[in-house]
């Protein structure tokens, strides 16, 4: 595919990239990739966002020991590791490391990393519930966010600025969408590998070039004809998959599944909902981002997004789930004791819960459990 | 004609007058709870070892929080509505609500069995273990209390409440136990939004934004406890919530003010915490009314010891402060005093002690600027700026950070308070992991050797 050829070359040279952009006085928005930081902002103060999507490497996990307990999010402290190590060069590069605090994981990151290194941090709640209240808690945290943004980079968002910034996201959420929706068919034209490849490099892409990448791949997808695919059928759902953690992809594909459909609270970004662009700007986007997103398992009560995971299932004609979340984070491993019994009461399908700490010492006994599970619904 | 529960009645302070009057209620509470009389024998051995008997106020507390289970116990069989806040950040609600009506029980179910399953009868392991067979299983870092609160429902031990106020910004964990404990049973719950978004170094200072935001939600406890209740919590309810609360802070501020100078230490920091928890730990009518009579009591027999120089501590013993003491299991504050340490507060209650000014009334913009106050629901570094500015004050030789590894917004604290506070102060800190609600992992064996390490180094400094 020569979209993707064209996006890992420009990945390649990103960082470099990067430093030059700065140079010539452009800003790089560092954000946490939890789906609560509309880009548009920053587009439109003509600043660069990029999502600190990596993850899964243990050894980050273990620079983070002197730092912060065990027993926090495996990501959130890989993200601990990457900081105070300096071994991450997104994060060295980064003006301003926007935190859009969803729970206390998040926090820890914040704290941490504010303490112990020299990175200039803004944090904004995004609240648990979805009534008036919190609806315009979050907005407010937007409408700071912008204050800090133009302070920064010296540009006033103007409304056209944002509207220009928001058509130009609303495309990308367009084509994830519709490249996403190609693999609700019985053959399957992306596998998830590259269209979770696709979502992260999205997050440090420049955005016209990523939406050019988008394009290109559509229409090549729409004209080649897939196979048909008569393996397993896969959701795979849960609280992080961050660019790095590929092991639940590599041990499906070596048991014979497919993903099909992939919900995650951080490191995919969410494209099911466009931002309007009539009224208020500001408020349009935090209707989008927060309003009518499908709201992560931090939010209290949760079931908006256990039923929508029933409803991709029913729609993606899924074989089975797999619920993978990192370890320790509680709102997950919580939702994953009951969820598997609505699922099951609604659809009759069947959830494997697996759990990771980066550990590489985990393989085997996740192989092992997934092998199974694939197996059983096969038959 | 004695029973086989009237040694541990009088010695947790009931009368005998009391213990008849109330016999059929206390033989129902404890059938359902499971306690016969080898229990019984076994908690006046387990009460007496550790807890100081001899003064009259620690009897009276143990006697409210015994008092506190039976009625929590029996609150749906006698017609009460049942309302469960999460601890620890709804009791200024829960008090106005607590206030309004004698129909009505409000508690924290899973506080109350620590200081009673746990501290008196020394059998919390049942309700812990059904706990992770239902839902919160072992080994993922999941907090204890809230295992003890399923577990005690899954046991039939505490009834299913009509309403449960809950909050998720502070903790992560109890508001999404309450959401599996929705999905078991049904019932209603009123989740208290907020959001711990303060920058590091923010502390005191915070958005007007954030008092709204919260204040607003907290108002809307009120709304939903008539709504689902039927109970009006009106502006008497309001008013009387607050004065009792006041009267509980201000006798333990002064049992505080007692104990921070005194040496040698006076009474152990488990006695201390057993009042301080009365302010926090539950919101009864009974807690409201008698916790204060009680704190009053312990202080004038605590003031006493200190003016003979009486007390629990070699004089002179290394003083060290720390976070919390153990809700279920006195032996581990016990095993830190027995390692020659003299523990004269414990964070919070210095804290809590110092930001609770007389407030006339309960609203949910009141208790909201309160919460801003208290460090630990701002922000991190809010939490740790109120142990800085603690320890500053206090004279002391080091701080034990006994945080709690499955408690999120504490353990983010883990290593950073001790960064901060040993940069600042000079003051040495042991970070000791441990679990303030289920000792079986982190018994006061197992935290031995490290804690007499630091006591030894103290002591040669």
């Amino acid at each position: 595919m020569r979209a993707m050829k064209k996006l890992l070359a420009h990945l390649k040279d990103r960082i470099a990239e990067l430093g030059k952009s700065r140079e010539e006085g452009r800003k790089v928005i560092g954000y946490i990739p939890g789906g609560y930081m509309p880009e548009e902002i920053a587009l439109a103060c003509k600043a660069i966002p990029i999502g600190w999507i990596h993850g899964g490497d243990y050894s980050m996990v273990e620079l983070a020991e002197p730092y912060i307990c065990h027993w926090m999010d495996t990501f959130c402290r890989a993200k601990i590791g990457y900081g105070v190590s300096g071994k991450d060069p997104y994060f060295n590069i980064m003006d301003l490391l926007v935190v859009p605090m969803t729970d206390n994981h998040i926090r820890a990151v914040m704290d941490v990393l504010a303490y112990n290194t020299d990175i200039d941090i803004f944090p904004y709640g995004v609240p648990h519930t979805k009534d008036d209240c919190a609806f315009a808690y979050y907005l407010d945290g937007l409408v700071r966010l912008k204050s800090r943004l133009e302070e920064l980079t010296g540009v006033e968002l103007t409304d056209s600025s944002l509207r220009e910034a928001i058509l130009l996201c609303n495309r990308e959420r367009d084509l994830f969408r519709k490249i996403s929706l190609m693999r609700k068919m019985g053959q399957v034209p992306l596998n998830s590998e590259d269209f979770v490849f696709l979502n992260h490099a999205s997050f440090l892409a420049e955005k016209d070039l990523m939406v050019e990448v988008l394009e290109s791949l559509y229409n090549e997808l729409r004209a080649q004809e897939a196979p048909p695919q008569e393996d397993p059928r896969i959701l795979l759902t849960g609280s992080t998959l961050a660019l790095g953690d590929n092991k639940i992809h590599e041990i499906v594909k070596k048991a014979g599944g497919t993903i099909v459909i992939e919900e995650f609270a951080e490191g995919i970004r969410p494209y099911w909902e466009n931002v309007n662009t009539d009224g208020n700007l500001m408020e349009s986007l935090a209707e989008c981002y927060f309003s009518r997103r499908v709201a992560p398992a931090w939010f209290r009560p949760g079931r908006e997004r256990l039923d929508f995971l029933v409803k991709l299932a029913i729609e993606f004609n899924v074989s089975g789930v797999i619920w993978y979340h990192l370890m320790f984070r509680e709102s997950y491993k919580i939702e994953s004791y009951y969820f598997p019994e609505i699922l099951r009461k609604q659809t009759g399908l069947p959830v494997i819960v697996v759990e990771s700490d980066y550990s590489p010492n985990e393989m085997g006994s996740l192989q092992t459990r997934i092998e199974a599970f694939i197996e059983m619904v096969r038959e | 004609m004695d029973d086989y529960y009237d040694e541990l009645l009088e010695v947790c302070g009931f009368t005998v007058e009391e213990i008849d009057q109330e016999r059929y209620r206390i033989e129902k509470a404890f059938r359902k709870l499971e306690l016969g009389p080898e229990d019984m024998a076994r908690a006046v051995t387990w009460v007496s070892y550790n807890h100081d008997v001899e003064l009259a106020g620690v009897r009276m507390m143990l006697g409210i929080w015994l008092k506190e289970l039976i009625d929590l116990v029996l609150a749906k069989d006698e017609g009460k509505k049942l309302v469960y806040f999460g601890f620890p950040t709804i009791p200024g609600p829960a008090a106005a609500i607590a206030a309004s009506t004698d129909e009505l029980f409000c508690t924290s179910p899973e506080t109350v069995l620590c200081y009673t399953m746990g501290q008196i009868f020394n059998k919390l392991t049942p309700i812990l273990e059904e706990g992770e067979n239902n839902g919160l299983p072992a080994g993922h870092g999941l907090c204890s209390l809230q295992q003890i609160r399923v577990g005690g429902m899954a046991k039939k031990i505490i009834p299913v409440p009509d309403l449960v106020l809950t909050s998720s910004y502070f903790c992560d964990m109890g508001s999404k136990t309450d959401e599996l404990l929705h999905e078991k049973y049904a019932h209603p719950a009123v989740y208290v939004d907020g959001s711990m978004d303060s920058r590091w170094g923010e502390y005191p200072d915070y958005l007007p934004q954030r008092v709204d935001f919260l204040g607003a939600q907290i108002e809307k406890i009120f709304d939903q406890v008539k709504e689902v209740v039927g109970v009006e919590i009106g502006e008497e309810a309001r008013y009387e919530g607050a004065s009792r609360g006041h009267q509980i802070f201000s006798a333990l501020s002064e049992l505080v003010d007692l104990m921070k100078d005194a040496d040698p230490q006076p009474i152990s920091i488990v006695e201390a915490e057993l009042a301080r928890r009365l302010t926090n730990g539950s919101a009864s009518r009974r807690v409201i009314t008698e916790g204060p009579q009680a704190i009053r009591l312990l202080n004038q027999e605590v003031r006493k010891r200190v003016q003979n120089g009486m007390g629990i501590s070699k004089k002179g013993a290394p003083r060290v402060m720390i976070l919390m003491a153990h809700f279920s299991d006195p032996g581990i504050m016990h095993m830190i005093e027995n390692a020659g340490l003299s523990i004269p507060v414990a964070l919070h209650s210095v804290v809590q002690a110092k930001v609770r000014k007389r407030t006339p009334f309960i609203s949910g913009e009141i208790l909201a600027e309160r919460e801003m106050g208290f460090g630990a629901f701002h922000g991190t570094y809010g939490f740790i700026r109120g142990a800085v500015d603690a320890i500053k004050t206090l004279n002391l030789d080091g701080v034990i950070w006994n945080y709690l590894y499955n408690c999120r917004p504490i353990a983010i604290t883990s290593h950073l308070l001790k960064q901060v506070v040993e940069k600042e102060t000079g003051i040495p800190v042991l970070s000791l992991e441990m679990d303030l609600y289920d000792s079986r992992s982190y018994s006061a064996e197992a935290l031995r050797t490290r804690v007499e390490a630091f006591a030894e180094m103290l002591r040669v400094k």
